[in-house]
């Protein structure tokens, strides 16, 4: 099986600051892959270079084998590369119907007229747990609900790729659990396949077929849920040097 | 709908005095105008404060059109077609660059393009340079003249309104509001935002352009310091978020009351106070009705048309 995103020695400098060093990476169609790693380690701006907002110094990426390295962030989401941003970005001026719809019009959806957008944003609405908020503004949303805007919005547009940026971040176990739950059923329900950065062990442990671990912007393990937990120079990462070999 | 609209059409007959015509022709230039401007400024969220600019092209690409070809001045009415599809293209090439800047720094760049051209023409002999331009004008009386022009205006208006109605429904425009909104996530929702953009303002620049050789038509004599004035920039950027910039209704709201107010003002007070009330009136509904005069009074908070 051919990977349907791929990333090739992957480079990005902020200033001094090397926030990934010849990373590699591969996903395969449906599969569910987690990527791990301390604050600062460089997850977001692989997101960022994935969807085209952050321009890579050197790598190349390639999605259902063509490259997309530099191409503008519209594009690549054309494509069928939707993302959810670690800090909510909700259109705040429209209701969620509207932010949704519009990623519905624009998406791969063949929908090219609003009315009709806004019904199939209306089943996202209701995918994602949100149906009795669609005509709420995002300020009026508590955080949980506006992670869920996002997943809805970046649903919408129906991907192939969805990556997600700490979506379940600040939520207590049970609705974990609910979060673990909506992923398996977008996988299911849309056939996609997804990335998500999650500090959450238990999330990653379930839900991913595989994690990756970044540290410092340098590939630390690619592998297995269990056997990235048990690696050593990833328990050092995000336990410091002293409790390594405990 | 459809009566005020007839009724508007047939105003004329009814015999008003011509000084009435020649009012009502400005309150629609002005919607016209302002209704334009909302497509960058209002939907997309990029103020424009050069938008005069495309009405002085408009202008001076009518005249000129007319003089080259030696046209009647009937036929260089239909030259404000030509010259509206040129003011959308030079504001393709004004947008490319211009564009890129967000903010303040795009309201710079546009007030900035406006005096550029003013002062171009200002400077090229075969424009007419400082002595501006004189086109042909209507052999027949001032009554018809002027219930001539007032049609044409009416009809320009009606059509800039319809189209702002429509882009304001459209997936287009929903486009333009999630630019506006966070440009960088409307990219990421597959927003071709430096394309819309472009589209946009192209567009906004059509029916200045227009109206701008319909203007000339009725003066029958242009000036660079007349359709280039920048305070027509500022009144048309003004009465649009006076009246409420996220819909096709503010800036005709906007633009037929402050035009209304400024009449009255300026005919029952002093000049001097009458810029002061309207100065404040502005400031006033600016702080403290940020979303325009239509969502103040009306609450009503959905920015995209159903
Ligand atoms: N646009 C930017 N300009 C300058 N520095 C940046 C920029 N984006 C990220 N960085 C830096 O790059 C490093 C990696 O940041 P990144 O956001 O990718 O980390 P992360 O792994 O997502 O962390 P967290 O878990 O806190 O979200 C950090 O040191 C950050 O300060
Ligand atoms: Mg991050």
């Amino acid at each position: 099986m051919t990977a349907i995103l791929s990333g090739h020695d992957i480079e990005k400098s902020f200033g001094g600051l090397k926030a990934l060093s010849k990373f590699n990476f591969e996903v395969m169609p449906g599969e569910i892959v987690g990527l791990i790693g301390p604050n600062g380690s460089g997850k977001t701006t692989l997101f960022n270079v994935i969807s085209g907002l952050v321009r890579p110094d050197s790598g190349k990426i390639a999605f259902e084998g063509s490259e997309i390295t530099r191409k503008p962030p519209h594009a690549i989401s054309s494509l069928g590369i939707a993302r959810t941003f670690q800090i909510v970005r909700p259109l705040r001026d429209l209701d969620l119907i509207d932010n949704v719809a519009i990623a519905v019009v624009y998406g791969r959806n063949e929908i090219f007229d609003m009315r009709e957008a806004r019904g199939k944003a209306l089943e996202t609405l209701e995918f994602s747990g949100l149906a009795h908020k669609a005509y709420s503004y995002p300020g009026e949303l508590a955080i949980e609900d506006l992670k869920r805007l996002e997943v809805a919005r970046a649903l919408a547009s129906n991907p192939r790729v969805l990556l997600l940026d700490e979506v379940f971040a600040g939520l207590n176990p049970k609705e974990i659990s609910g979060a673990i739950e909506l992923v398996f059923r977008i996988r299911e329900t849309y056939g996609l396949s997804i990335v998500m950065i999650e500090h959450v062990m238990k999330a990653i442990m379930t839900a991913c077929s595989r994690v990756i671990a970044l540290h410092h912007g340098v590939k630390l393990a690619d592998a297995q849920p269990r056997e990235v937990a048990n690696h050593p120079e990833v328990i050092r990462a995000y336990l410091g040097v002293e409790y390594a070999g405990n | 709908m459809a009566i005020a609209l007839i009724g508007l059409v047939a105003f004329p007959l009814f015999g008003p005095p011509v000084y009435f015509i020649s009012f009502v022709f400005w309150v629609f230039l002005y919607v016209c105008l302002s209704s334009s401007w909302n497509l960058i400024g209002g939907y997309a969220g990029y103020l424009s404060f050069g938008h005069v600019a495309f009405f002085g092209i408009g202008a001076y690409a009518t005249a000129m059109i007319g003089k080259i070809f030696g046209l009647s001045i009937t036929m260089t009415l239909l030259a404000t077609i030509p010259a509206g599809v040129i003011s959308s293209f030079i504001a393709i090439i004004v947008g490319y660059p211009c564009l890129r800047l967000r903010g303040p720094y795009f309201a710079v760049i546009t007030l900035c393009f406006s005096f550029v051209s003013q002062l171009t023409v200002k400077n090229l002999e075969f424009l007419g340079g400082a002595d501006g331009l004189w086109l042909k004008s209507m052999d027949v009386p001032v009554l018809v003249n002027r219930t001539i022009f007032y049609e044409l205006m009416l009809f320009l208006t009606v059509l800039t309104v319809w189209v702002s109605y429509l882009v304001g429904r459209s997936r287009f425009g929903a486009g333009l509001r999630a630019i506006k909104e966070d440009e960088e996530v409307a990219q990421t929702m597959a927003i071709n935002a430096p394309r819309l953009k472009i589209m946009a303002f192209a567009l906004s620049a059509f029916f200045p352009g227009i109206a701008g050789g319909i203007y000339a038509c009725y003066l029958s004599y242009i000036h660079p310091d007349v359709v280039f004035d920048v305070n027509m920039s500022i009144l048309q950027v003004l009465m649009a978020l006076f009246g409420g910039a996220s819909s096709w209704v503010g800036p005709v709201v906007g633009a037929v009351s402050l035009t209304l107010v400024n009449e009255g003002l300026s005919t029952f007070v002093k000049a001097e106070l009458a810029r002061i009330i309207y100065g404040l009136l502005f400031i006033i509904v600016i702080v403290f009705m940020p979303n325009g005069i239509l969502e103040f009074f009306s609450r009503k908070r959905r920015k995209i048309e159903r």
